[in-house]
C-alpha cells in the first residue's frame, strides 16, 4: 500500500515562488480568522488548566495551592507503580476497553447498515428512536436490573439457558464472565446512540454510485461491500481512531455499579482504583499523575494510527 | 437505490425486520421496567415486585419533585444553558471545521491546528486548575461557566470536518470561480449541504448540555442557579442511615430512593428524548447529494 | 402541645441537667420546666448581667460586623416562601442578637462524605480564596493546618465559649476537641455527633420466632438454631424452602446486613463500616482489628453458613439496598445492623403487615459477653468549623456556636421564638438546618430516654421538642394500639421504651460495654497511601473465604497486610498513641 508519491503532491503541484497560478487560490487569512475565537477559548480553558497538571509532580496540598506545593519529581508515579494492584488494574482496563472498542464499533455499524436496508420509513425511525433510549439510563439503575436478569437462581437469562440445558451461570460473580457482562451491557446501552453517526454518514454517499454499481450488475451484498462501506470508511476510521484515545477508560460508572470484591481480580479498573484511593483522602497529585499517564498512552496510540493512516493510505484522519 | 426482488432478498428483508424488532424490544423493556418502578409504591419497588407494570400505582415520586419551585427554576436555567451553549457550540464547530476540512495545500496550518484541538481531547488539567481558570476569567457563577470551557466540542468538530471533506470539490471550485469568498461558500454551500451531519452534532451538543450536571454543582455558587440535572442530583435522596440524621422522617415516608431515581430519569430526560425524533427528518438519505449530483 | 424544649438534645438527661445548672448562673429565670415565655428584653438583661466576667459569650457587636462563610447543605434542607440560605431567620437572628452579618460566598447542596460539598470546598481551598469561617472535613482541616492558613482558636475558645458550649463539646470526652488540635493549638471547633448510633445490633423477625417457638438467643449456638429454623422450618409457611438464615451485603461492612456484629460475637473487631478499626492488644499497644485470630474463627463460621445455604448465594453482588429486597419480600429473618434498620426496611409492614422485627443484644460465642464495636469519635457533616487567618473577628465563630446551643438548650428563648428557629409546627420546615453550626451529641439516645421517662411518668409530654414529636407520637400510637403506618412501627422499634434498638444501645452504654475504635486521629501517611489496597485485599480475601476459599488464606492475608504497609501503619498508630 505504500505509495511513493502522495496523491496530494501529484494532484496539486506546488506553485512556483511568487506566481499565482490558480484563480481559486483564495487568501488564507479568513480561514485563520474563523479559527481564532475557538482557538482563544481553547487556549484559555483547555491549555491554561493543563499547566495545572504540574501537581502530578508535587506533594500537592490544596491549601498551599499549585504555586506553593513542594515538588517531588516522579514520586506520585513511583507510588502508583509500586502498588501491588497497579499491573492488574491496567491489564483489566486494557482488556475491557479493547473489547468494548471492537464490539462497540462493529455493532452500531452493522445496525446502521441493517437500518439502511429498511424501506418503511416509520419502522426505521421507530427502531432508531427506541434503540437510542438506553443511553439515557444511568448505571445505578441498570446495576439493579442486571443483578435481577442475570441472577443464577431466577434471572431470565439463566432461565433461557436452562431451556437449552445449560447450567446456570453466576455472570456477575464469576471472574470468567464478568468482563463479558461489562462489554455486552455497555454496547447494549450505547449502540443506538452511536448508530446516529453512521446513519448520518450513510446519507452522504452519492446515490449515483449505487446506480453505477447496479449497471455493473452488483447485487445488494456487493453494493454494500463496494459502495456503502467504502463510503462510510472515513467516519469508521475516524471513530475507531478517536476510540483508541479512550483505551484506558473502561467505564467508571458502569464498573463501579456492577463490581464486587469477588470480581476485583478481573473487574477492577484504573478509574475505580483511583477512586478508592481518593476515598481515603482527596489525593489530587496521585489522581493527576494517573490522568497524565492515561493521556500519554492515548496520545501515543492516536498519533501512531494517525501517521500510519497518513503514510500507508495517504489519508489524514482529521 | 435499486433492488432486485429475489427469494434470498425477501428472506433477508424478513429476517432484518424481525431482528430489528427484537433489538428494539430488548432496548425498550428495561425502560418500561424503570418507568413502572417510578409509578410504583416504595414497598413494591423495594421488595422487588415490580416487573413491567406498576404495582400499587402512585405518583408520589413525581409529585415530590414537581411540587418544588426549584424544579421549574432549574428547567429555565437549563433552557438558557442549552440555548446559549448550543449556539456557541454550533457556531464554533462550523467555523473551525470548515478551514480544517481544507487540503494542506489550500490551508497550510490546518494540520497544526487540528492537532492543537485534538490534543485537548486527550489532556486536561483536572478539576482544580479548571476551577481556577473559570474563576480568574470572571465567569464563575454565571451561565458562561457552563458554556465557555466546552465551547468547542472537539469530537463534533472532527466529525463535521470529515463530512465537509466528503462534499464534492467541484462545487466549491465553481463557487470560488463565481467570486464567492470563504464566508459565502461556507454559509451558502457547506452548511445547507451538510444538514444530516449538522443535525447529528446538534443532537450531541444538546444532549451534552442537557445531561451534564457536575459543572453546574461546582461552578455555580448557589443552588438557585443550578441547571436541571445538577438540581436533580442534589435531591436524589441519599439516605445516610449511618449518620445521626433521623430528622427527615417525613421525607422517608414520602418517597423511596429507588422509585425516585426512576422518576428522575424520566423527568430529566423526557424533553431531550423528544429532540431526536424531531431531528430525524434531517436524516433523509440522498436528498442532499441527490440534488447536486453531476 | 410542646412547651419548652431544646431544638437539639444533649447526650443524656444527665448532661442536660449539668448544662442547665451550668447556665442557671447566667439566668434569673430558673424554674425547671419554665413554661412562661420570656420576653426578648428580659433575655437581653439576662445576658448583659452575665457579662460580669471578662467577656460576654453572647455579646453584641455594635456597630455590626461582616463575617463571610460558605455553606454545605444537606439535601434534605427545605425553604419556604422568600427564605433562602442567604437570608433566613437564623441569619436575621445572628444580626439582631449578635450584631454579626453573616454572608455566604457560596452554598452547595450535598454534605455527605466525598459529596459535592467536599469537592466544592476542595477547589475553593486550592484556588486560595477562603471566607472567614470555613466548614471542613478532617483532611481539609489537616491541609489548611499544615499550610498555616487557620487562626489559632485556643484563646478564643477559652475566653468566648459559653459554659454550655464547653460542656457539650466535651460531653463525650476530650477526643473530639483533641482531634482539632495541631501542635497544641486548637484550630477548629468539631461538630460533635453520635458515637452510639452505629452500634451493631442483632435484628430478628419475631413473628417467625413466635411461630416456630424460638427463644431470644443467649449464645451463638442459639443464633445458629434460629437461622437453621428460618431456613428449614418454612417460617413463611408457603411450603417452599425459599428462605435464608442471614442477610449479608457485598461490601461486608456497613449498617445493614453487615458483618461487624457477627464478628463482635467472636470478640473480633474488624473494620467498622469500611474504616480501619484499632484495638488495645493487651500489652498497651494498638493493633489492627481485621488481622486478629478471632476474625479467622468468625470467618470460618460464615463459610460454614454459606456452605449450608444459610446465606443468599448471590449476596456477593448485592449492596445493602439490593439485599434489602429479600428482607422486604419476606425471605430473610435475621441480620446484623445499626439502630436505623426498621426505618430502612419499614416497607416490610406494607408487604406483610404481620411481620415484626426486634433488636437483640449480640450473643456471645463463649461465656464472655460480646462488646459491639463503635467509632472512636463521631463528627457531623461538615465535621469542623474553622476560622481563616485573615479573619478580623475569629471570636465571632464562638459566638455563633454559643448562640446555637443557647437556642437549643438554653432558657432565654421563648416557645414562640423556638418554633420559629426550630422545626416549625405549622409548616414543618426544619429551620434549625439554616444554622451554621449543628452539633447534636447523642440526640437519638436522648429521645429514647425521654420517651421512657414519659412512659414511666417522671417526665411529661411538655418536654418533647418539635423535632422529637414525630418519634414520640409514633411510639404513643403503638402503645395505645392505634392503627400504625409502617413508619410508626419503625420509629417504635427504634425509639420505643421497650423492644427497641435504643433500649439495647442504652443498656450497652450504661454497662460501658462498647468497644470504640482506639485510634481517633486523621489518617496517617501510610493509611493515605496503602489503605485502599489493603481494604481491597481484605474484602477480596474475606468474601472469597466465605464463598468457599480455604480458610487458611486468612493467614496469607495477614502476612500480606503486614508487608504491604500494615506494619508501618501499626507503628504510626502506636507513635500517635504514645504522643498523647
Amino acid at each position: 500500500m505504500l505509495k511513493p508519491i502522495t496523491e496530494e503532491k501529484r494532484g496539486v503541484p506546488e506553485p512556483a515562488a511568487g506566481v499565482r497560478t490558480k484563480p481559486n487560490r483564495l487568501p488564507q487569512w479568513p480561514l485563520h480568522l474563523m479559527i481564532l475565537p475557538a482557538l482563544l477559548l481553547i487556549i484559555v480553558y483547555s491549555y491554561g488548566p493543563m499547566l495545572g497538571s504540574v501537581i502530578a509532580f508535587q506533594d500537592f496540598n490544596p491549601a498551599r495551592g499549585i504555586f506553593h506545593s513542594p515538588f517531588q519529581g516522579l514520586e506520585n508515579f513511583r507510588y502508583v507503580m509500586a502498588l501491588p494492584d497497579s499491573m492488574q488494574v491496567v491489564w483489566n482496563t486494557l482488556i475491557i476497553a479493547v473489547m468494548k472498542l471492537v464490539v462497540g464499533l462493529i455493532v452500531p455499524i452493522a445496525v446502521s447498515l441493517l437500518l439502511n436496508e429498511v424501506r418503511k420509513e416509520f419502522f426505521k425511525r421507530g427502531v432508531q428512536t427506541l434503540i437510542y433510549l438506553p443511553h439515557f439510563l444511568s448505571w445505578v439503575i441498570l446495576g439493579g436490573i442486571l443483578i435481577d436478569i442475570l441472577s443464577p437462581s431466577n434471572g431470565i437469562v439463566n432461565d433461557v439457558l436452562k431451556l437449552f440445558g445449560v447450567d446456570p451461570i453466576y455472570f456477575l460473580g464469576s471472574n470468567e464472565w464478568f468482563r463479558y457482562v461489562l462489554v455486552i451491557s455497555d454496547v447494549w446501552k450505547e449502540f443506538g446512540f452511536n448508530t446516529i453517526v453512521y446513519l448520518a454518514a450513510l446519507t452522504s454517499i452519492n446515490p449515483a454510485l449505487y446506480e453505477a454499481a447496479v449497471i455493473d450488475g452488483a447485487g445488494k451484498w456487493k453494493q454494500t461491500l463496494n459502495v456503502t462501506l467504502p463510503g462510510m470508511a472515513p467516519i469508521i476510521i475516524l471513530t475507531a481512531t478517536l476510540a483508541l484515545g479512550q483505551v484506558l477508560n473502561a467505564g467508571f460508572d458502569q464498573v463501579f455499579n456492577l463490581y464486587s470484591p469477588q470480581v476485583y481480580e478481573t473487574g477492577d479498573i484504573i478509574d475505580t482504583f483511583v477512586y478508592r484511593i481518593g476515598m481515603v483522602d482527596a489525593q489530587y497529585g496521585v489522581a493527576t499523575a494517573v490522568g497524565l499517564f492515561k493521556s500519554a498512552v492515548s496520545l501515543t496510540l492516536l498519533s501512531v494510527s494517525y501517521f500510519l493512516a497518513y503514510r500507508l493510505a495517504n489519508y489524514r484522519i482529521f | 437505490m435499486i433492488e432486485r426482488n429475489t427469494v434470498g432478498r425477501r428472506l433477508f428483508i424478513g429476517s432484518n425486520y424481525t431482528f430489528l424488532t427484537i433489538l428494539s424490544v430488548l432496548c425498550i423493556l428495561p425502560l418500561v421496567h424503570v418507568l413502572s418502578v417510578s409509578f410504583s409504591s416504595s414497598a413494591a419497588a423495594s421488595a422487588g415486585y415490580v416487573k413491567l407494570w406498576p404495582v400499587d400505582f402512585t405518583l408520589s415520586s413525581y409529585k415530590y419533585v414537581l411540587m418544588k419551585k426549584e424544579f421549574f427554576r432549574s428547567i429555565l436555567v437549563t433552557l438558557e444553558r442549552v440555548a446559549i451553549g448550543l449556539s456557541v457550540n454550533m457556531a464554533l464547530t462550523i467555523l473551525v471545521a470548515y478551514p480544517l476540512s481544507k487540503e494542506v495545500n489550500k490551508f497550510r496550518a490546518r494540520t497544526a491546528y487540528a492537532w492543537i484541538f485534538v490534543f485537548t481531547m486527550l489532556f486536561n488539567g483536572g478539576l482544580i486548575p479548571l476551577y481556577m481558570t473559570v474563576k480568574y476569567t470572571g465567569v464563575l457563577d454565571s451561565i458562561w461557566a457552563l458554556v465557555l470551557p466546552g465551547a468547542l466540542p472537539i469530537f463534533n468538530m472532527i466529525l463535521l470536518l470529515n463530512f465537509f471533506r466528503g462534499l464534492p470539490k467541484e462545487l466549491e471550485e465553481a463557487a470560488f470561480m463565481d467570486g464567492a469568498g470563504h464566508w459565502t461558500t461556507l454559509w451558502k454551500m457547506y452548511v445547507p449541504l451538510s444538514l444530516p451531519a449538522l443535525a447529528t452534532i446538534t443532537l450531541f451538543a444538546t444532549v451534552g448540555h442537557w445531561n451534564s450536571w457536575f459543572d453546574g454543582l461546582i461552578f455555580m455558587n448557589s443552588p438557585s442557579h443550578y441547571p436541571l440535572q445538577s438540581y436533580l442530583q442534589t435531591i436524589v435522596i441519599v439516605k445516610n442511615f449511618t449518620a445521626a440524621n433521623l430528622n427527615n422522617l417525613k421525607m422517608l415516608q414520602e418517597v423511596d430512593e429507588r422509585t425516585f431515581k426512576a422518576a428522575q430519569i424520566f423527568l430529566g430526560a423526557l424533553p431531550i428524548l423528544l429532540v431526536y425524533p424531531f431531528l430525524q427528518r434531517f436524516f433523509m438519505k440522498g436528498i442532499v447529494l441527490g440534488s447536486v449530483k453531476e | 402541645m410542646k412547651k419548652r424544649a431544646g431544638i437539639l438534645f444533649a447526650s443524656s438527661m444527665l448532661l442536660l441537667t449539668a448544662v442547665t445548672s451550668a447556665c442557671s448562673s447566667n439566668n434569673e429565670n430558673e424554674s425547671s420546666s419554665s413554661n412562661a415565655p420570656e420576653s426578648p428584653s428580659a433575655t437581653a438583661t439576662a445576658s448583659a448581667s452575665a457579662s460580669s466576667g471578662p467577656v460576654d459569650p453572647l455579646g453584641k457587636y455594635d456597630p455590626p460586623i461582616d463575617v463571610s462563610t460558605v455553606r454545605i447543605l444537606s439535601n434534605s434542607v427545605k425553604f419556604k416562601g422568600e427564605e433562602t440560605i442567604d437570608n433566613n431567620v437564623w441569619y436575621q437572628e445572628y444580626e439582631k442578637k449578635l450584631g454579626i452579618k453573616l454572608k455566604n460566598e457560596w452554598s452547595v447542596v450535598g454534605d455527605e462524605p466525598g459529596g459535592q460539598g467536599e469537592q466544592k470546598m476542595n477547589v475553593s481551598i486550592a484556588s486560595g480564596s477562603l471566607p472567614d469561617i470555613v466548614p471542613l472535613n478532617a483532611s481539609q482541616l489537616k491541609q489548611l493546618a499544615d499550610a498555616g492558613k487557620l487562626a489559632d482558636l485556643t484563646e478564643v475558645y477559652e475566653k468566648y465559649a459559653s459554659p454550655m458550649t464547653k460542656q457539650i463539646l466535651t460531653s463525650s470526652g476530650p477526643t473530639a476537641l483533641e482531634s482539632a488540635k495541631f501542635d497544641g493549638k486548637l484550630l477548629a471547633i468539631p461538630a460533635v455527633n453520635s458515637v452510639y448510633n452505629g452500634t451493631p445490633l442483632l435484628w430478628i423477625r419475631t413473628d417467625w420466632m413466635k411461630k416456630l417457638n424460638l427463644e431470644a438467643p443467649k449464645t451463638m449456638d442459639d443464633v445458629y438454631a434460629i437461622m437453621d429454623a428460618f431456613v428449614n422450618q418454612d417460617p413463611d409457611g408457603n411450603g417452599k424452602k425459599d428462605t435464608y438464615g442471614i442477610a449479608l451485603n457485598k461490601d461486608l461492612y456497613g449498617f445493614f446486613g453487615a458483618v461487624e456484629g457477627f464478628f463482635n460475637s467472636y470478640h473480633a473487631y474488624p473494620r467498622f463500616g469500611g474504616t480501619g478499626n484499632w484495638i488495645e492488644d493487651g500489652s498497651g499497644n494498638l493493633a489492627f482489628g481485621s488481622i486478629q485470630p478471632e476474625v479467622k474463627t468468625a470467618l470460618g463460621k460464615l463459610q460454614e453458613l454459606y456452605k449450608k445455604g444459610y446465606i443468599d448465594r448471590e449476596f456477593g453482588v448485592k449492596d445493602w439496598a439490593k439485599e434489602k429486597e429479600l428482607i422486604v419480600s419476606g425471605k430473610i429473618g435475621l441480620f446484623y445492623g445499626a439502630m436505623s434498620a426498621p426505618i430502612v426496611m419499614n416497607e416490610i409492614k406494607t408487604t406483610d403487615p404481620n411481620a415484626d422485627w426486634k433488636a437483640f443484644p449480640l450473643a456471645s460465642a463463649d461465656g464472655q459477653p460480646a462488646k459491639p464495636e463503635v467509632v472512636g469519635i463521631a463528627l457531623g457533616n461538615p465535621q469542623y468549623l474553622a476560622v481563616t487567618k485573615n479573619a478580623k473577628n475569629p471570636e465571632a465563630l464562638m459566638k455563633l456556636i454559643n448562640l446555637f446551643f443557647e437556642i437549643s438548650y438554653g432558657k432565654s428563648y421563648s416557645q414562640e421564638e423556638h418554633d420559629k428557629l426550630g422545626t416549625s409546627p405549622t409548616d414543618g420546615v426544619e429551620r434549625w438546618m439554616y444554622s451554621i453550626y449543628t452539633g447534636e451529641p447523642e440526640k437519638n439516645l436522648a429521645t429514647h430516654r425521654l420517651i421512657k421517662e414519659i412512659v414511666a411518668g417522671t417526665k411529661s409530654e411538655s418536654d418533647v421538642s418539635s423535632e422529637q414529636m414525630g418519634a414520640y407520637r409514633s411510639v404513643m400510637k403503638a402503645r395505645n394500639g392505634e392503627k400504625l403506618e409502617p413508619i410508626d412501627w419503625a420509629l417504635d422499634r427504634v425509639f420505643g421504651p421497650e423492644n427497641s434498638a435504643f433500649q439495647v444501645v442504652d443498656q450497652y452504654v450504661n454497662d460501658n460495654m462498647l468497644q470504640p475504635n482506639a485510634y481517633t486521629s486523621v489518617s496517617t501517611s501510610t493509611m493515605l497511601k496503602r489503605d485502599a489496597t489493603l481494604q481491597k485485599l481484605e474484602l477480596e480475601t474475606f468474601s472469597k473465604i466465605i464463598m468457599g476459599d480455604p480458610l487458611d488464606n486468612f493467614d496469607k492475608f495477614v502476612d500480606n497486610w503486614k508487608k504491604l504497609g500494615g506494619d508501618e501503619m501499626t507503628k504510626e498508630v502506636n507513635e500517635w498513641k504514645k504522643s498523647r
